[in-house]
């Protein structure tokens, strides 16, 4: 039995620790009290930053609800200012009506279009006549009288 | 006086309840006294640090254990939480019911927050002003209403569902005692557009018809979420279908008229108008039978456009091609009944002249060839017989025959003798043009969920009814639907409606079904239209004139958002014109 001093002796050792006392309270207790007081206050400040986050939360969430409660105002009148029959009806109302299939050309055609007329001394002061020739393909434009140079 | 042992248990008279629990109270009372003096035994037995050692030590794991799963427990809920503030309640998003959209997003309904208006007229100062400056800021309360509110002695709602801008107007007067209370409403920013589709929806947010009523589950299951569902319509399509229809219906004096556009490889319906429409927001000033959805409601004899699908029970039977010869010379005799053709050729024509020249003779010939078992077969299979499979809860069964005899089956050939709903045309038409697939309509974007196409015709059938359907357009009666460089194909049909027992010319019914583009590979990118014009009141009355110029114009505008380009056919070059080298000489139409 070679081993029992030494375990006799480190239990004496840690009787001892154990044993030791700071003006007469044990100081394990008073680690322990310690502890218990360290956790104490930072299970508060733990719990007081939750309770400010989730009352950050609840009002940010309150955000949203008011900004989505918005958002679905302005899209709900959106949508009603877009609505097909009042779009077309007031197309309508200014001349505008569906593209004549004549008139319609693909990607592929745009080098065949009737380039857009240089500007004349005349078309300066009359800029919209360029754009609205612009569509006409090269077929039907042939017959058309030349622009001004 | 008697000596008893205290330890032992005397019964009390009356009901021996102690009596039988005096085993469990022996056992208890025994631990106890084991317990209590478990100290003097181990002392007795000479190990009393073993035994007090022993206790602690058990005490001390129960406690660990107990402070430890709540550590573990109150760590677990503190660092593993669901996000999205779960802990914290629903998600701030949520909704009664999910907007509803169309199948780009666009919104077709949500819900919106309106305001209940409260007054409380002993903080009011002036009642008299608070009157007038209440209409003038709101003009739709209720004048008597305000008044009784005013002067009551205690708190009264004035008016529910005061939109947002009501309110602020309502607001800005800055009155005392005048309060709002959120409500949350449904609201439908289109106004007349799509109203039969969409439906409504109650102020308990349940839905009560329409697609409301038909995805009410899934609706609000998707405001849960904080989600939108999404419809297979298509708004640009719905618009022009409903702008188109409500031209042409009124061009034609109809009193109704029904407008539906599908994808016939997919069952989704990209449009569906019913006219004469009306505001859901009003619904008390809509027109008389308004609110009837026609396009799964209505119950119409449909006229020649079945001819399509009695041609096409012929075809794929076997019991005749194109080239089979019909006698149309005179009228065909069933028992007492002649059968007449509307544009009489008088001669023997081919099954394809019988499409062309709309004959009833020749199509009721067919039919009584095939007989009635084969007929019943191919309107089942065609879904002519049961009620259209689109999740409408509207969605009406068909007035079917009781008797199919050789007179019932002529009728049925041309489209009379049976009442069926538009959409169940429209989804015949479908199964006809997209190989011979029947598939469900659907209002659900990508279709129905879960179905199971059934082959109802061969391919080459369906290619054979393509073909006839565009030869219709270019060589018979529906030039008015050709919309130059989109392949159009379809049939017209007329019939006169029963009016107090007898076919009444003046009482109508025209219509056109068509689909395009009928060229490409059968499971091509390809549409149908369907147009029904109920009671035309101006003449011509037939579905050529009332109801295909309708669908040329829906196609020409409906094209672009669909991605069908602008092509040349055999008979059309791609602006409409036609094909100058192509000469019917042999007519034969090859």
């Amino acid at each position: 039995m070679t081993t029992a001093p030494f375990f006799t002796y480190s239990r004496t050792a840690l009787q001892r620790l154990f044993d030791w006392k700071v003006r007469g309270v044990r100081w394990i207790e008073i680690i322990g009290v310690a502890l218990v007081a360290i956790m104490i206050v930072s299970v508060y400040a733990a719990k007081a930053a939750a309770a400010r986050e989730s009352s950050r939360i609840a009002q940010l969430e309150q955000d949203i609800r008011e900004n989505g409660q918005r958002v679905r105002l302005l899209r709900a009148e959106v949508a009603r200012l877009e609505q097909p029959a009042r779009l077309e009806a007031l197309s309508r109302q200014i001349g505008m009506a569906p593209v004549d299939v004549h008139r319609q050309a693909k990607e592929a055609q745009l080098t065949e279009l009737k380039p857009v007329p240089a500007p004349a001394s005349t078309a300066a002061t009359t800029p919209a006549v360029a754009p609205a020739a612009a569509p006409a393909i090269a077929e039907d434009a042939a017959s058309a009288p030349e622009p001004a140079q | 006086m008697s000596v008893q042992d205290h330890r032992y248990h005397r019964p009390a008279p009356g009901v021996d309840l102690q009596g039988r629990l005096s085993p469990f109270w022996r056992w208890l009372s025994e631990t106890v006294w084991r317990l209590e003096h478990g100290f003097e035994r181990a002392r007795a037995d000479a190990r009393p640090e073993e035994d007090t050692r022993v206790r602690i030590f058990l005490i001390l794991i129960v406690f660990s254990c107990v402070f430890g799963a709540l550590a573990v427990g109150a760590s677990y809920k503190a660092l593993f939480a669901e996000a999205n503030g779960r802990g914290l309640g629903v998600n701030p998003n949520a909704l009664v019911r999910g907007d509803l959209t169309d199948r780009n997003g666009e919104l077709l309904a949500t819900n919106i927050v309106h305001y209940g208006l409260y007054i409380d007229p002993a903080q009011i100062w002036d009642r008299d002003l608070a009157y007038r400056q209440l209409r003038r800021a709101v003009p739709r309360i209720s004048s008597e209403r305000l008044k009784r509110v005013l002067a009551s002695d205690r708190r009264l709602i004035a008016l529910s569902g005061l939109t947002p801008q009501e309110k602020a107007a309502v607001h800005d007067l800055a009155l005392g005692g005048v309060t709002f209370e959120p409500e949350d409403r449904r609201a439908y920013p289109l106004g007349t557009s799509a109203v039969h589709l969409i439906g409504d929806a109650d102020t308990g947010g349940r839905g009560v018809s329409g697609a409301e009523l038909a995805f009410n589950d899934e609706i609000r299951a998707a405001g849960q979420r904080g989600e939108s569902f999404p419809l297979s319509i298509d708004l640009r399509v719905q618009g022009v279908l409903e702008n188109e229809l409500a031209a042409a219906a009124i061009k034609a004096q109809a009193k109704g008229a029904v407008g539906i556009v599908t994808d016939v490889q997919t069952g989704e319906v990209l449009g569906m108008a019913s006219w004469p429409t009306f505001n859901s927001a009003d619904r008390n000033a809509a027109p008389d039978g308004a609110t009837l959805n026609r396009a799964v409601s209505g119950h119409y004899e449909m006229g020649s456009v079945f001819k399509t699908f009695t041609v096409a029970a012929g075809l794929d039977t076997g019991r005749a091609d194109m080239n089979t010869l019909f006698d149309a010379s005179q009228a065909f005799q069933i028992g007492d009944r002649k059968i007449k053709d509307f544009h009489a050729q008088n001669r023997v024509m081919t099954l394809e002249e019988v499409y062309l020249h709309s004959s009833n003779i020749g199509t009721s010939q067919l039919a009584v060839q095939m007989g009635p078992d084969t007929m019943r077969d191919y309107f089942r299979r065609l879904g002519l017989l049961d009620a259209s499979t689109i999740e409408l809860k509207e969605s009406a069964k068909p007035v079917v025959p009781r008797r199919w005899d050789n007179s019932t089956l002529a009728s049925l050939s041309f489209g009379y003798g049976i009442m069926i709903t538009p959409a169940q045309m429209v989804q015949a038409m479908g199964a006809l043009t997209n190989g011979g697939r029947m598939i469900p309509l659907s209002l659900r974007k990508g279709g129905a969920r879960g179905a199971q196409p059934q082959q109802v015709v061969t391919e080459e059938t369906s290619r054979t009814i393509l073909d006839l359907l565009r030869r219709n357009v270019v060589k018979g009666s529906g030039g008015f639907a050709d919309a130059a460089g989109l392949r159009v194909g379809g049939k017209t049909g007329s019939a006169n409606k029963l009016v107090n027992g007898r076919y009444d010319p003046s009482h109508a019914l025209g219509s056109f079904a068509a689909v395009f583009p009928v060229d490409g590979p059968l499971n091509g990118k390809r549409y149908a239209i369907l147009i029904v014009m109920d009671e035309p009141g101006a003449y011509p009355k037939t579905g050529a004139y009332v109801a295909a110029p309708a669908v040329k114009n829906i196609a020409d505008r409906i094209a672009g958002f669909l991605g069908v380009e602008r092509r040349e056919d055999r008979w059309r070059t791609a602006t409409g014109e036609k094909v100058p080298e192509y000469q019917d000489v042999a007519g034969d139409g090859l």
